[in-house]
């Protein structure tokens, strides 16, 4: 059969013979990548043992949340008043992250036209660029425990490093969409004589507003899972809610907490989205 | 408040309703209120801690009078090298394996795969659930089934690389163009063989994409997943936070070494995938 | 042969884009429809590999009544009938050669296929029906690096790979420049003869499908108001199908 072919078409046969053959590279890669993870796993004490204790504990998961403590829920009951319950918590969580959110704008917005090519020089543009990128490298929690030292085991130590950090990434973002901006209503106003307040306040704000506003809820979403984690070192809110859950661990008490993790992100990811679809 | 405007030649104009006072005032109210909920006591500030805390992070001054030398403040590097590689396999084995198990559960959310209703919003909404649960108390969770030690890091990197992947990955299903897939659906495959064909080459290089995208976020997160005892370099974290700043600073000029590395090679993944 | 008897297609929405349709289609035939946009050529030309199944009716292809056959019989059914489009609906990242390959599909089971285990045969069909179009060089370039009129050709390979005896053409020409057009239509008239593959493409161009086809069917509002060899197909006839004389959006200029 083979051999007909072979005589019918030389042009065919010969494009038959110069595949390029590809799939070698990928069949490699995907092996590599398998050694590699197999060996990832070395070490890291995994047994049936190990297998079995967690096939147990997320049993014991799966029961908290069918049956979560909802008397320290919402701190009812006789046990838990409400500054005890998880609600209140919550309450402290989203005010740290909306708190260190609103507060790194004061910062943030003139970080974000210092480090705008468009609105400053190269050379001073790329200086602040340089510093947004060593805030926003270091990271969150080693400053969380380097501000400990300084402002105490309380909200506002997470108020400050959600605040820092959150000027590093809203500077950049600030920054990228103010040199997206339309040059012509720039080159408009200079031509009616604005100085370059005017020229700011006219001709770049219109333009990156709504921009900023998404930008800033956008942070804000992510803000708030960072602060629930912070809460865990700072032990406060929520964090420190799962921290006393994990003692045990009580799993009726983690799944309150997660749920009310679960429920918080849920619902502010939803309004922020909304809000943000609206701006665009 | 629309303010009106009676021109000389006796036209009226009204502007409109301006909504900006409204939600700078909704804006300035809650603002205030969940002030209230930031508790501090003002003499616990020790502000002249900071001077003292910077120095012993970056240099080999040492807050206890036991003077160090540059060779003393870096020597440490060696006893870090074992903790870094743990976190770089942690982070590794749990992206690989969590964006992969991903990809049937985006396929199964897409709504223009699956056309059904009742297949496609259920795994949406799991998948909206799942993604709000941050990194670390996923970790968390993880230490308390298995124990300290590196697999509950990948396992937790694991699952919150598979919960954020999911959305990000049938977002990208859905805008893809289905002409292809009509072709190859006409031409006699089946579903699976036309998404094979049709569907899956518009979105590989932006799935891949999106692996190197949280395999970054997950470097720079399971640094830290050891203070919750999920192994790798943030336990030594843990364990000198308090006391020893030399290490943390030296911890931490690391990381930023590590992490621009890292920045390099994705990079360069990066620019060979378009 | 295809034969519709009293086909109706009613779509879930209510509308009903084919009404009371009666046409028998003959081996080696070359027939163009031709008719208004949204007048029913689509959904004709999709109920014959079943795309839209028809709703009312009896629908024969070699015989078969169509309407029960699904799952492998289906993909029996559509791997004998090529299908082109507007738009090509190439996979514009993939090479030329496996977008051709991607026609063979629904010979080999679906493990083989997700693996691109294609044995030498397929793939040496494959080729063929690139060199069959002209296009053999370009076997290994991505699919999106070529221009409209040979993106129309590899989709035109990848229907002769699945070795068909009905290609369904889709306002094939529709996006191509007037040049191009003639070549394209040229290609459909050489497959038409020289490999007796029965041709039925909508087509826009009135002046086209009296030029290439040997029959016309008009379509308006989703019944036929036309059925004969182009010899028959007068002005007054047009405007029946049409429902007005014709403008230039009608003609390919200079055909």
């Amino acid at each position: 059969m083979k051999k007909n072919r072979l005589l019918i078409n030389p042009t065919v046969e010969l494009a038959l013979k110069s595949q390029p053959k590809t799939y070698w590279f990928t069949i490699l890669i995907v092996l590599f990548m398998i050694y590699l993870i197999v060996i990832s796993f070395e070490g890291s004490g995994i047994n049936e043992y190990r297998l079995a204790q967690f096939a147990k504990s997320f049993g014991y998961m799966l029961k908290g949340f069918m049956n979560p403590d909802w008397e320290y829920f919402f701190g009812t009951g006789d046990i838990w008043e409400f500054k005890d319950s998880i609600v209140l918590a919550a309450i402290v969580t989203i005010a740290i992250a909306f708190i260190g959110t609103a507060l790194s704008l004061i910062l943030a917005i003139p970080m974000g036209f210092i480090s705008a090519r468009n609105i400053t020089g190269k050379a001073t543009s790329k200086t602040g660029d340089v510093i947004l990128v060593f805030i926003r490298t270091f990271p969150e929690i080693v400053l969380a425990l380097v501000l400990l030292r300084v402002f105490g085991y309380n909200a506002l130590t997470g108020v400050i490093t959600i605040a820092i950090h959150s000027v590093g990434m809203l500077g950049k973002l600030f920054a990228e969409s103010i040199e997206n901006i339309d040059k012509g209503v720039l080159e408009a106003l200079d031509a009616v004589g604005a100085n370059w307040l005017q020229k700011i306040r006219y001709g770049v704000l219109p333009q990156v507003l709504p921009d900023f506003i998404s930008i800033s809820l956008y942070r804000f979403d992510i803000n708030l899972r960072s602060s629930t984690v912070l809460g865990y070192i700072l032990s406060i809110g929520l964090g420190l809610k799962l921290a006393f859950a994990s003692n045990g661990p009580d799993w009726n008490k983690v799944a309150s907490v997660m749920i009310s993790i679960i429920v918080l992100i849920s619902i502010i990811d939803y309004i922020s989205g909304k809000i943000r679809t609206k701006l665009v | 408040m629309p303010r009106s405007f009676t021109l000389p030649n006796g036209k009226i104009v009204t502007k409109p309703k301006n909504n900006a006072w409204i939600y700078t005032t909704i804006f300035i109210v809650l603002f205030a209120l969940f002030w209230l909920f930031i508790d501090f006591r003002a003499r616990d500030i020790q502000l002249n801690q900071f001077d003292d805390i910077l120095k012993q992070m970056f240099s080999p001054y040492s807050a206890g009078g036991i003077q160090e030398t540059w060779k003393d403040y870096f020597g440490y590097t060696s006893k870090l090298v074992e903790p870094l590689i743990d976190t770089m396999k942690m982070s590794f084995a749990g992206t690989i394996i969590g964006t992969v198990a991903a990809f049937p559960f985006s396929v199964l959310a897409s709504v223009n795969i699956v056309k059904n209703p009742w297949i496609y919003q259920p795994f949406k909404f799991f998948s909206n659930l799942i993604r709000t649960i941050p990194l670390m108390v996923v970790a968390l969770i993880a230490v308390l089934f298995v124990g300290t030690g590196i697999l509950s890091g990948i396992m937790a990197i694991t699952f919150f690389s598979f919960s954020i992947m999911i959305k990000m990955l049938y977002e990208v299903i859905e805008t893809v163009d289905m002409g292809p897939n009509e072709a190859l659906e006409a031409c006699g495959a089946n579903k699976v063989t036309s998404f094979r064909f049709a569907v899956f080459p518009q979105v590989v290089t932006t799935y891949i994409g999106y692996i190197v995208y949280i395999f970054e976020i997950n470097i720079r997160a399971s640094a830290i997943l050891g203070y919750v005892g999920a192994g790798g370099i943030g336990s030594i974290l843990k364990d000198n936070v308090l006391y020893r700043y030399d290490r943390v600073g030296l911890i931490i000029i690391v990381l930023v070494v590590l992490f621009s590395i890292i920045q390099i090679f994705t990079n360069l993944i990066k620019s060979k995938l378009v | 042969m295809i034969k519709f008897v009293n086909v109706d297609k009613v779509y879930p929405n209510g509308f009903q884009a084919l009404k009371n349709i009666n046409l028998e289609i003959y081996d080696g035939e070359f027939v163009a429809i031709i008719g208004l946009s949204g007048a029913g050529k689509s959904t004709l030309l999709r109920t014959i590999n079943k795309i839209h199944p028809i709703t009312g009716g009896e629908l024969y292809i070699d015989g078969q009544d169509i309407s029960k056959v699904q799952g492998q019989e289906l993909r029996v059914l559509r791997r004998g009938i090529g299908m082109i489009f507007q738009s090509f609906n190439l996979v514009k990242r993939m090479s030329v050669f496996k977008n051709v390959l991607a026609g063979r599909v629904a010979y080999h089971s679906t493990f083989k296929t997700i693996f691109g285990l294609f044995p030498v045969k397929d793939k040496t069909i494959a080729l063929e029906a690139l060199d069959k179009m002209g296009i053999l060089e370009k076997a290994y370039v991505r699919a999106d690096q070529l221009s409209g009129g040979q993106q129309q050709r590899v989709a035109l390979a990848r229907s002769l790979a699945q070795e068909p005896s009905i290609i369904l053409a889709d306002e094939p020409v529709a996006s191509l420049d007037p040049i191009t057009t003639l070549q394209v239509m040229d290609d459909f008239a050489r497959i038409n003869k020289e490999f007796k593959i029965t041709i039925i493409a909508n087509m826009h161009h009135v002046d086209l499908a009296m030029k290439y086809s040997t029959r016309i069917v008009g379509i308006k509002d989703g019944e036929i108001v036309f059925d004969g060899p182009v010899a028959e197909l007068t002005e007054k006839k047009l405007v029946e199908v049409y429902g007005r004389s014709l403008n230039k959006d009608d003609v390919l200029e200079g055909v």
